[in-house]
């Protein structure tokens, strides 16, 4: 640590102080560990957060989606939790919000919860489809006033939209006020659409991107896509990509979250094409 | 009677990326006031000296305070009743020094050919000069019965009042949720500042920290009961140092990996007189940390 006197003469040194320090200590990262036991930390009381991300799932559990598709999707969200898990392991907090849309439009939990203290409550379905309704609740749950109030935020939200039919609503109206919101403009946006019902081009327009749209027709399929889906946003969305290009030059932020969203694209298709395998059924439905 | 400290630590990922720190801070007591400033260097490729223009900009705002405190009583009475237009005074004021501090510097240490390598001539040319040295600035300055601070870029004030209340006295930008920092190296810099004064409570201790404090954090409120343990623990600030020091370093090294700055400045007999009301509300502030606790987990 180098601490630097700049009092520039003795009447100043007299009766004032002053520090200044703009380099630090420098010591070797395997010291660190060891430096921090101590017993005696008045500060410990406050803990430590590393860089977080907020998944926001947001459900369809209107009537249509009773039965086997609930349940599957029930069964793959309490799998899929432990692997979202492993995305955070390294150095990023992963924060779940799930908000589903029926008649009403209802969050799981109050608010985003850490992916270790997370338990999925299995979902029933009932009613219409508020999607329009859940569009712009979702809009006023996204800001720094709300849902994406932690400081240690430093990633743009991943939003992961599931739904078997078309919305009931004004879908158009919502997705209107959803627009304006910028951790919506930012956030990296995926969708699935589940059974012959679902309309891809309308869920395009809620990602902004039809690679980020994948469909399943069956019940392994849904497994299978919410996975990939989920699982890649999530590596995505945590990845602190470099402000420059190949050429070193400088980007812009909006260049880089519309990288990540067209690396998501290229790599769900990857997978779902790779998963577009036998074992797989279309005929198998519902 | 006030005293204050001031620290800084680099980043876990500066550190992996072997670039140098890009903070300063600083404080200096004087008469009738104490300052406190941070500055963060914005680090990306066009600001490749933000670690000279952070120190430029700690050295700038303290050089100026202190100017503008050379008569204390003469300062006192005009601020009190002119303080919206003599803090945009000082703030004009403080750019004015940064930007002759960072030209002299760069014309006496005029731009290396490894410095030049990784542009393209006409990027480089694009590039205005004190861009080179872009960074943030948060001071904040205790005077005799009021508080005063200013902010350019991301930075906290956070202010401990006597009572033990402890508040953020500047909010996070709405706005601007890709973090895309106003800086000193820009030629708007003087319309770019927010500002803060108070003069209904009296002022234990305020502190001002780099934006790598506050995201280490993973709310607002364990942020403020932080500033609250600290302004426990300055009744007795030489035992404390260790610990804030090495508190940081665990921060940086665990939290978002950048940089952390802190920089502080308190009145020494209140600290003492009221550690035990201090005290109290660390405590209380604990029992609510629980309650939230149990609250979040509700469905």
């Amino acid at each position: 640590m180098s601490k630097k006197k700049k009092d520039s003469s003795p009447e100043q040194a007299a009766n004032t102080q002053e520090t200044a320090q703009a380099a630090a200590d420098t010591k070797p990262a395997d010291d660190f560990d060891d430096m921090f036991d101590f017993d005696d930390d008045p500060l410990g009381a406050t803990g430590v957060s590393r860089k977080s991300l907020v998944i926001f799932f947001l459900i369809d559990t209107s009537g249509s989606m009773k039965g086997t598709k609930m349940g599957e999707l029930n069964t793959v969200m309490e799998e899929l939790i432990p692997e979202i898990r492993k995305v955070g392991e390294a150095d990023t907090e992963v924060k779940i919000a799930v908000l589903t849309f029926s008649t009403d439009v209802k969050w799981m939990y109050s608010e985003p919860i850490a992916i270790e203290e997370f338990e999925w409550a299995r979902l029933s379905a009932s009613g219409v489809t508020s999607m329009g309704a859940a569009f712009k609740e979702l809009s006023a749950r996204m800001s720094r006033n709300s849902f994406l109030n932690s400081p240690s935020l430093s990633f743009a939200p991943v939003i992961f939209l599931m739904t078997d039919g078309y919305p009931s609503d004004d879908y158009k109206e919502g997705l209107k006020e959803l627009s304006s919101n910028s951790w919506y403009k930012f956030g990296l946006k995926a969708a699935l659409g589940i059974g012959n019902e679902a309309n891809d081009d309308m869920l395009a327009e809620f990602t902004g991107n039809k690679d980020t749209v994948v469909h399943a027709y069956s019940g392994n399929q849904l497994a299978q896509m919410i996975k990939i889906v989920a699982v890649t946003a999530s590596q995505i969305g945590s990845k602190s990509m470099t402000l420059s290009d190949q050429n070193d030059a400088e980007l812009s932020d909006e260049d880089v979250y519309a990288a990540k969203q067209k690396m998501l694209g290229q790599q769900i298709q990857e997978l779902v094409n790779q998963n577009d395998s036998d074992d797989v059924s279309f005929d198998t439905g519902w | 009677m006030f005293n204050g400290f001031s620290h800084s630590v680099m980043g876990a990922s500066h550190e992996k990326r072997g670039i140098v720190c890009q903070d300063s801070s600083a404080y200096k007591v004087g008469e009738g006031f104490a300052v406190a400033v941070v500055a963060d260097g914005h680090g990306s490729k066009k600001h490749f000296r933000s670690n000279i223009g952070s120190k430029a900009a700690t050295e700038a705002a303290i050089e100026t305070i202190e100017a503008f405190y050379k008569d204390p009583d003469a300062f006192d009475e005009n601020f009190k009743t002119r303080h919206k237009q003599i803090v945009k005074c000082v703030e004009k004021q403080i750019i004015m020094r940064w930007n002759e501090k960072v030209l002299d510097h760069l014309d006496n240490n005029p731009i290396t050919p490894e410095e030049l390598s990784k542009f393209g001539p006409e990027e480089f040319e694009e590039i205005p000069h004190e861009s080179y040295y872009g960074t943030t600035l948060v001071v904040a300055v205790a005077g005799r019965g009021y508080t005063w601070g200013f902010q350019i870029g991301d930075g906290s004030l956070v202010a401990v009042f006597e009572d033990g209340e402890t508040s953020m006295i500047m909010d996070y930008e709405e706005s601007n949720p890709a973090n895309i920092t106003s800086s000193m190296c820009n030629a708007m810099a003087a319309t770019m500042f927010d500002s803060f004064y108070v003069d209904k409570k009296r002022l234990l201790c305020i502190c001002v920290s780099t934006d790598g404090l506050y995201t280490s954090f993973g709310s607002d409120y364990d942020f403020l009961d932080y500033h609250t343990i600290i302004a426990g623990q300055l009744a007795n600030p030489d035992a404390f140092m260790p610990s804030l020091q090495n508190n940081m370093k665990k921060r940086s090294r665990f939290g978002t990996e950048d940089d952390i700055s802190v920089a502080c400045v308190y009145d020494v007999e209140l600290a003492t007189a009221n550690n035990d009301i201090i005290k109290a509300k660390i405590a209380e502030n604990k029992r609510l940390a629980a309650e939230r606790r149990s609250n979040l987990l509700k469905r």
